[in-house]
């Protein structure tokens, strides 16, 4: 029996949790959370580090019988597109436990306990074999998000802590549907690898994949189910919103490459002028709303309505560039906005305003503050040099290859992108130091820069030099893409 | 008839034995000794020996009575369930009954005739020996029901379930009487032989109809469910909870071994239940979401959770039987669970009724309110719970039988469910305390809090061994 790695990275945060569980002493709790989230990211790399990036087939692979009654595994296993989000995860789980650091001043080992959970959740998400498996944690994330919003987030957090459960759940039950319909026609199995390589035929596709569009479009969340979003993003504590944005919105997309193209290929074929209309959509509805907002938060949400729209659009324009851009995208998609919204909690925390017209002039009093910000806003808006740019490029020039109507809409939404960037930026950083006047603004402690820094660092590394992380997700992409193709020419 | 046979016969119902002769012995014993302690000791120790036996015989298929009765797979997983609400019962009773004032030695005494009646009623193979043991389950329920004698509330309650209980009976009867008419039996096996010879007769089909209703009103299913919220309300909280998990398991006992064996093939009858299914779950879930009383509440949601079981009626066979067998079980663990805490809120001149009454809860009692938010999630049908599991697997037995529709509507309806659910779970947490809390924690209730949390967990994380004994224990299977 090998060492089962990927076990290890997935039940880490939960254990940790347990721990948590007798502890009394309130530091005792956030450096125990600290220390269990930074073990399970050196596991990550060290995932990572054994990788072998030749191939597309699952790593890392444990099997043992669940539920054999009715076909269910306890299955884990990554692949390229996998391993990448289980790192981008680990990542940002330590980082949402210094988020909380101070943020969170009450029922702080209930917060870390939700947190922990949380974690081992979306790891297990990532890296499930099985659809029952995969199911379970996607839909079991939905108690400790829902305590996260609600129990402590803003004002408003009772509706929106609602919202998004109902709104994830609703979505969720038809997916429920749709793997039992799977199951079936899949030869009651819920082996993804196995169901991936079923061919089944046209119509059954077809109403499997809306009933997974909903789920997933929902997490993305696309345009017209986004609404949630802003809701939950701007309710819930800044750790909320960095796991919300950083790997939340993620699954859903993830949905797509693990689900939809390779069990579904012809459906996701015929329909996919369809997805990247409606991700033209949201990156330009997503980019205008962003435009109109005064809350900083807001804003920080409904870009990423923009930015996932790339991320869909890269997806649906099923070429390997469009495709190699939009997992990239994910990823940087979750660095930058998780450092965006990090960026917004430390100052709230300082001011408690979110309101955009209420800064000005943050460069004099917090210089270290604003040079960080500068870099993300410029990620961002995906300036050359940043992660966001290359991911970006090869979403357009993917997309541009699939659709000319949609590429061009994809431009004008990253015009849109730079306009309320720097907008923003220019209110919140630059004119006179209105702010330093009304409240008293330290600049970031070294907590804040340790939390800050790997962020920035992978932000200057994917703009730089790609090459690495396009290196993990390569063989698997391709392969994907033989899948979804070798099943369209063999119609 | 030879003694042997006698001998045989009373052996297949040696446990209904037990439980009747101890709880005839507890009856007098009441009489002679005031000691409640003894009392209850004894009642618990009565359903620990039927458990026993049950245990012991259930190596075999036992028929007795000459086709009245049949000890069997089936009538044993139904029968632990059973023994499971009833032991549950009596130990969240202990403290509540001393705070109402009920705690008398008949109030164990019916229990334990209520829980004979409910046995009876899943081993019954003919329609008269149903009829017995729904009528001595019933009675039992009725007098329970008005236990609270100095509450107008609960008066109120046990009339109008006598009423609408026996109607239900009356119907139940008429439709016993015409199939007699009709088949000159009443043995289900005889009956399946009539039935599944020609097209259905009419006159048949009216019976089946009547049948179906006075099963349906047990189980607190649409038509026959506008009693359930105000007997659920009145009766003493540990008599809600004991009805809503045992008697309505028995009630899906029989509805399961009329149904799927002498009228499977009487498929014009189908609809009547994929229908009654579907409303159910519909008027359940609806109907909770403006609900302020807990107590309403949670009789609302058993009429959505009996409305989600029938799915699995309609869907039949043996994946369908048994998905109805593990939910009622997942069910008996999460539903005793959340009145565990309903009742434990009952302490001195506290009621702990309404959903207002725990906001903030979480603060005051973080563990506790772990327990509640574990059994609501559950109810709600979120994994890694067993209510999830439950659910998941109605829905399988559904896809599979082609009924995908159904499947979509079920799935929608519990989406309406979980919102009252959480809305619970938001008053416990997200609500600013307004009184301290008491709960009425004794040792025993602590026991059945675990219980049924381990239940609801364990089953929910490893459902492998429960699902293989039910579909081992599912007729066909």
């Amino acid at each position: 029996m090998t060492f089962p790695l990927l076990s290890l990275i997935v039940f880490l945060p939960a254990a940790g949790a347990a721990v948590l569980m007798c502890l009394r002493n309130d530091d005792a709790v956030r450096w125990t959370a600290l220390g269990f989230t930074v073990a399970d990211l050196a596991l990550a790399v060290a995932m990572l580090a054994a990788f072998d990036t030749t191939t597309h087939e699952m790593q890392f692979t444990e099997r043992h019988p669940w539920v054999p009654a009715i076909g269910i595994t306890y299955a884990l296993g990554v692949d390229g597109i996998s391993a990448l989000f289980v790192f981008l995860t680990a990542l940002l789980g330590w980082i949402c436990v210094l988020a909380s650091w101070v943020a969170i001043d009450r029922k702080v080992k209930e917060f870390m306990v939700a947190l922990l959970s949380m974690q081992t959740l979306m790891l297990g998400v990532f890296s499930a074999l099985d659809l029952f498996l995969f199911y379970v944690c996607w839909e079991a994330m939905l108690i400790p998000m829902y305590l996260i919003i609600g129990v402590w987030g803003g004002d408003g957090r009772v509706y929106a802590a609602f919202k998004f459960f109902l709104y994830t759940l609703a979505g969720s039950l038809l997916f429920l549907i749709g793997v039992i319909v799977l199951y079936f026609h899949g030869g009651r199995t819920f082996d993804i690898l196995a169901l991936s390589a079923q061919d089944l035929p046209f119509d059954v596709q077809a109403w499997l994949f809306f009933a997974f569009l909903i789920a997933f479009a929902v997490k993305v969340p696309m345009v017209p189910v986004h609404t949630w979003l802003p809701d939950a993003h701007v309710q819930a504590p800044t750790a909320g919103s960095i796991i919300l944005a950083g790997v939340l919105l993620k699954m859903g997309a993830y949905g797509f490459l693990r689900f939809s193209l390779p069990m579904l290929p012809e459906a996701s074929v015929y329909y996919s002028t369809l997805m990247l209309a409606l991700s033209a959509l949201a990156i330009v509805y997503g980019g205008l709303l962003a435009l109109a907002q005064d809350d900083l938060k807001k804003l920080v949400a409904y870009s990423s309505i923009s930015h996932m729209g790339f991320v869909t659009m890269g997806i649906f324009a099923l070429n390997l560039r469009g495709l190699e851009g939009g997992i990239l995208q994910m990823f940087n998609h979750g660095v930058t906005t998780g450092a965006l919204f990090l960026f917004v909690g430390v100052i709230y925390e300082r001011t408690h305003t979110r309101s955009i017209a209420n800064y000005g002039g943050l460069m004099k009093v917090a210089p270290v503050y604003t040079g960080f910000l500068a870099l993300f806003t410029l990620s961002s808006m995906a300036l050359p040099g940043t992660n966001s740019f290359v991911g970006e490029l090869l979403v357009l020039s993917g997309s541009f290859a699939a659709n000319m109507a949609v590429g061009t809409a994809a431009v004008l939404g990253a015009l849109l992108s730079a306009a309320y960037l720097l907008g923003m930026y220019r209110k919140v950083a630059l004119g006179p130091a209105s702010v330093g006047t009304r409240y008293q603004i330290r600049d970031v402690n070294g907590r804040e820069i340790a939390a800050i820094v790997p962020l920035a660092v992978f932000v200057l590394w994917v703009g730089l030099y790609p090459k690495p992380f396009l290196n993990v997700i390569d063989a698997s992409v391709k392969h994907l893409l033989t899948e979804v193709q070798g099943q369209e020419s063999g119609q | 008839m030879t003694a042997a046979v006698l001998f045989q016969w009373m052996l297949a119902s040696l446990p209904e034995i037990i439980v009747i002769t101890g709880a005839c012995i507890l009856l007098i014993l009441g009489q002679l000794v005031r000691r409640e302690q003894l009392l209850f000791w004894a009642s618990v120790a009565v359903v620990l020996i039927a458990a026993l036996a049950t245990f012991l015989l259930a190596g075999e298929v036992r028929p007795a009575y000459s086709g009245m009765f049949v000890a069997d797979r089936f009538a044993v997983f139904f029968k632990f369930v059973f023994y499971l609400a009833t032991v549950l019962t009596f130990l969240l009773s202990r403290k509540y009954a001393d705070i109402e004032g009920i705690g008398s030695s008949e109030y164990y005494v019916m229990l334990l005739f209520a829980l004979s009646g409910m046995m009876i009623m899943a081993s019954a193979t003919d329609l008269l020996s149903i009829y017995v043991g729904l009528e001595l389950m019933v009675l039992c329920t009725y007098v329970l029901t008005g236990f609270l004698r100095h509450e107008r509330r609960s008066n109120e309650a046990a009339l109008k379930y006598v009423i609408l209980g026996a109607v239900s009976t009356g119907i139940f009867l008429y439709g016993v009487s015409l199939v007699y008419g009709l088949t000159g039996t009443t043995q289900l096996d005889a009956m399946a032989a009539a039935v599944s010879g020609d097209p259905l007769d009419p006159g048949l089909l009216l019976a089946v109809v009547f049948i179906v209703a006075g099963l349906v009103f047990k189980v607190g299913a649409v038509p026959f469910h506008m009693w359930v919220p105000d007997v659920y309300e009145g009766a003493p909280t540990t008599v809600t909870a004991f009805m809503s998990v045992g008697p309505k398991a028995a009630g899906f006992a029989v509805i399961l071994r009329v149904f799927l064996n002498p009228l499977v093939a009487a498929s014009d009858v189908w609809i009547i239940v994929a229908v009654i299914a579907v409303v159910t779950a519909a008027l359940g879930s609806f109907v909770a979401l403006v609900q302020d009383n807990f107590k309403r509440l949670l009789a609302y949601s058993s009429i959505a959770h009996a409305g989600f079981a029938t799915f699995g009626v309609v869907a039949g066979g043996v994946d369908g039987v048994a998905s109805v067998m593990l939910y009622l079980l997942i069910y008996a663990f999460m539903n005793l669970g959340i009145f565990g805490a309903v009742i434990m809120m009952r302490s001195g001149d506290f009621s702990g009724e309404v959903i207002e009454d725990y906001a903030g809860f979480a603060k005051a009692h973080p563990g506790l309110a772990l327990l509640m938010l574990i059994y609501l999630f559950s109810l709600a049908g979120i994994p890694p719970t067993a209510g999830f599991f439950a659910k998941f697997y109605v829905l399988t037995a559904l896809v599979e039988r082609g009924f995908v529709f159904l499947a979509v509507v079920a799935v929608l309806l519990s989406a309406v469910a979980a919102y009252f659910y959480i809305r619970i779970v938001m008053v416990i947490y997200m609500r600013e305390p307004e009184r301290a809390f008491e709960p009425a924690l004794t040792p025993f209730v602590r026991a059945t809090l675990a219980c049924t949390a381990a239940g609801t967990i364990g089953i929910g994380l490893f459902p492998e061994w429960f699902l293989r004994l039910a579909q081992h224990s599912a007729f066909g299977g």
